[in-house]
């Protein structure tokens, strides 16, 4: 952050602030005095901590976006809703059955859905919010799964919902339902597990133990990415 | 022919049997089903209050998106979806303000001008009674049928134009087309206590009771509705107090008997009342 | 909305759009009612009671019981559409956030077992 950035204005919780222009909401926050406790985790889009509302001058749209991968923009008023408080029930995995019925009992309020579609339009993730709702209103397990799957659990789409459902723990449900109870077992990953068991890579591991900074260092550079 | 179709949450698991053999009978037929791309629930109950325009929303967007399909039709089989997607498509259709709201609402320009069709209206209309006559032979060879409107479908009159709001005949010409006899039942249209089945039990197993007593009256052999919580309430309480062991099918599962369809694709694993008795005569 | 005397009539009859002044007190409605067997109070009553401007209406059972099964509406000899002034009764009641049915008020089994559409249609009748 050099002193030579052009400046914009914005207002955080209503109150302006002179921040340079082409940072995050996050770094123009910390610009402004702010220190964050909560409301910040991984800082790379992903983990969904810092969600945040904002509107832009002469648009009614409420608009969102994730502090740590949201640029400021001039005029943009702006509130950040790290936690959002939600519904959620305590549930035992393994004993649960893959049902439309297990969703029900949890979160019967899922059913007061009025088709609105704020939340998918709050999302920042671009889910189909209301639409995975839906599924899980069929009780199509699967096809909730699927459409939740990005979903970083910001809390973003309950704070939107006039039937107070809370979305996403109805997805992460049924994403666990179906990943314990529905979906193939992973066979590459069970091999893997065994070979682990069976000490296939302890050598190596010892090796990696054993290894100074430096080789190390050139090891990780080195190393293949996907 | 392939017409959009809208089959709502329930038939989804739940009444997945009056999915399955509505599609099956109806691939018969020569009438092909095409599910909506993506839908939500229709909201099940038609927004009574004024002004309610966030209760028209979820079945406004699924009628706009219907529409999009070209057709011009769109059939639905659920009592409550056939309900709510009726009334608010003749909203938006009649009142200028419902459909300057719900549009603006939804970003879309939708005019009312679909047709939303239950498959009753389709057996009727495109394939016709005396055909489908003809196509079943000895068909149901006499089973007295009490024909159960139940409440969702004939009312109100004006809007749902289904026939007389307490005496349509749809449902009795196509029994009698399947070579069925419709028996004589007072009860045809009355509510079976309906979403009180959550609230007031006893007020559900008491019409449940006398919907029961006026079909045997009857000589009722067998109960059809189009409507998944009739179905719901009427098993359920018939099993819990006894009262009759009638059994509650889908008239798309007579219509699939009739045509002679296997039994496995009608969903006729009857949970309370079996229907093997019903078969055997129907096919004796 | 405090719920006092004419007020409650007027509101009904701003929100359901029909008039209960011109009920003529026949039965009809009540005689076809599906909850007549349960409420506290049938609906020509709840059409009198309008009429007289009594607030008490809104701490009655019957809109709650009312299965919006549109029999009274399809008899009414003077065109009123009653279930709409049911539901304007239970729309006074919800918008204050009253309600009779909670979603943690259904045990487990039911939750597993009932249609769709009994559970969606009874939070949208009878829930705020």
């Amino acid at each position: 952050m050099t002193g030579e950035s052009t400046m914009v204005s914005i207002y955080i919780m209503g109150k302006q602030y002179e921040v340079p222009d082409g940072v995050t909401i996050m770094k123009a926050m910390e610009f402004a005095g702010y220190r964050f406790i909560r409301g910040c985790g991984c800082r790379g889009g992903f983990c969904g901590a810092c969600g945040t509302v904002y509107r832009t001058p002469g648009n009614f749209r409420l608009k969102v976006g994730l502090a740590c991968a949201t640029m400021v923009e001039a005029g943009m008023h702006l509130a950040q809703i790290p936690f959002y408080p939600a519904n959620r029930a305590a549930y035992d995995l393994q004993a649960l059955a893959p049902t439309l019925g297990t969703l029900r009992q949890h979160y019967p309020e899922m059913t007061r859905c009025l088709g609105c579609n704020q939340c998918t339009r709050i999302c920042p993730q671009g889910l189909p919010v209301m639409d995975y709702i839906a599924a899980a209103q069929c009780g199509d397990l699967e096809k909730t799964a699927h459409q939740s799957f990005d979903c970083i659990m910001c809390g973003l789409c309950a704070s939107r919902c006039p039937a107070e459902i809370v979305q996403y723990n109805v997805g992460i449900l049924a994403r666990r339902l179906f990943g314990r109870h529905i979906a193939p077992p992973a066979r590459h990953l069970a091999q893997r597990v065994q070979d682990i068991e069976a000490g296939k890579f302890d050598d190596e591991l010892e090796r990696l133990m054993r290894m100074g900074r430096e080789e190390l260092q050139k090891r990780y550079y080195a190393r293949d990415i996907e | 022919m392939s017409i959009p179709y809208f089959p709502g949450c329930t038939l989804h698991v739940k009444a997945k049997a009056l999915d399955d053999s509505t599609r099956a009978a109806l691939a018969v037929l020569g009438l092909e089903l095409s599910g909506l791309p993506e839908w939500t629930c229709c909201g099940t109950v038609f927004p009574l209050a004024r002004n309610n325009y966030i209760g028209m929303v979820a079945s406004a967007r699924i009628l706009a998106n219907a529409a999009k399909q070209g057709d011009g039709r769109l059939v639905t089989v659920c009592s409550f979806c056939y309900h709510v997607l009726k009334r608010v498509n003749h909203a938006v259709r009649n009142s200028d303000e419902a459909r300057t709201k719900l549009n603006d609402y939804l970003e879309e320009d939708y005019d009312g001008q679909l047709r939303v069709l239950h498959p009753l209206e389709l057996l009727r209309d495109e394939v016709g009674f005396g055909a489908l006559r003809n196509r079943v032979g000895a068909g149901l060879k006499g089973t007295r049928v009490a024909c159960y409107y139940g409440c969702m479908l004939s009312r109100p009159a004006a809007e749902m134009d289904f026939g007389d709001p307490e005496d349509p005949a749809v449902m009795e010409k196509f029994v009698a087309a399947l070579g069925g006899e419709p028996a004589d039942f007072s009860w045809k249209t009355k509510c079976c206590g309906s979403y009180q089945v959550l609230n007031e039990q006893g007020l559900v197993a008491g019409r449940v009771k006398d919907i029961f007593q006026a079909a045997a009256a009857g000589g009722a052999q067998v109960i059809i509705t189009s409507c998944p919580l009739c179905q719901y309430n009427l098993e359920a309480h018939s099993e819990a107090d006894n009262h009759s062991r009638i059994p509650v099918l889908y008239f798309a599962q007579l219509l699939g008997i009739a045509l002679e369809i296997p039994i496995n694709k009608l969903g006729l694993a009857g949970r309370y009342a079996d229907p093997e008795a019903l078969l055997q005569g129907a096919r004796r | 909305m405090t719920g006092t005397g004419i007020e409650v009539t007027l509101k009904v009859r701003e929100i359901s759009g029909q008039n209960p002044f011109l009920c003529m007190q026949c039965g009809l409605c009540s005689a076809g009612c599906t909850g007549k067997g349960t409420m506290d109070m049938l609906p020509r009553q709840v059409m009198r009671l309008l009429q007289f401007g009594s607030g008490k209406l809104l701490d009655e059972r019957s809109m709650w019981i009312c299965t919006t099964c549109l029999t009274c509406t399809a008899r009414c000899p003077r065109g009123i559409d009653v279930a709409r002034v049911m539901e304007a009764l239970r729309a006074l009641n919800q918008r204050r956030g009253v309600s009779v049915l909670a979603p943690a008020d259904l045990g487990a089994e039911i939750l597993a077992d009932v249609p769709q559409m009994a559970l969606t249609s009874a939070f949208r009748k009878l829930s705020a």
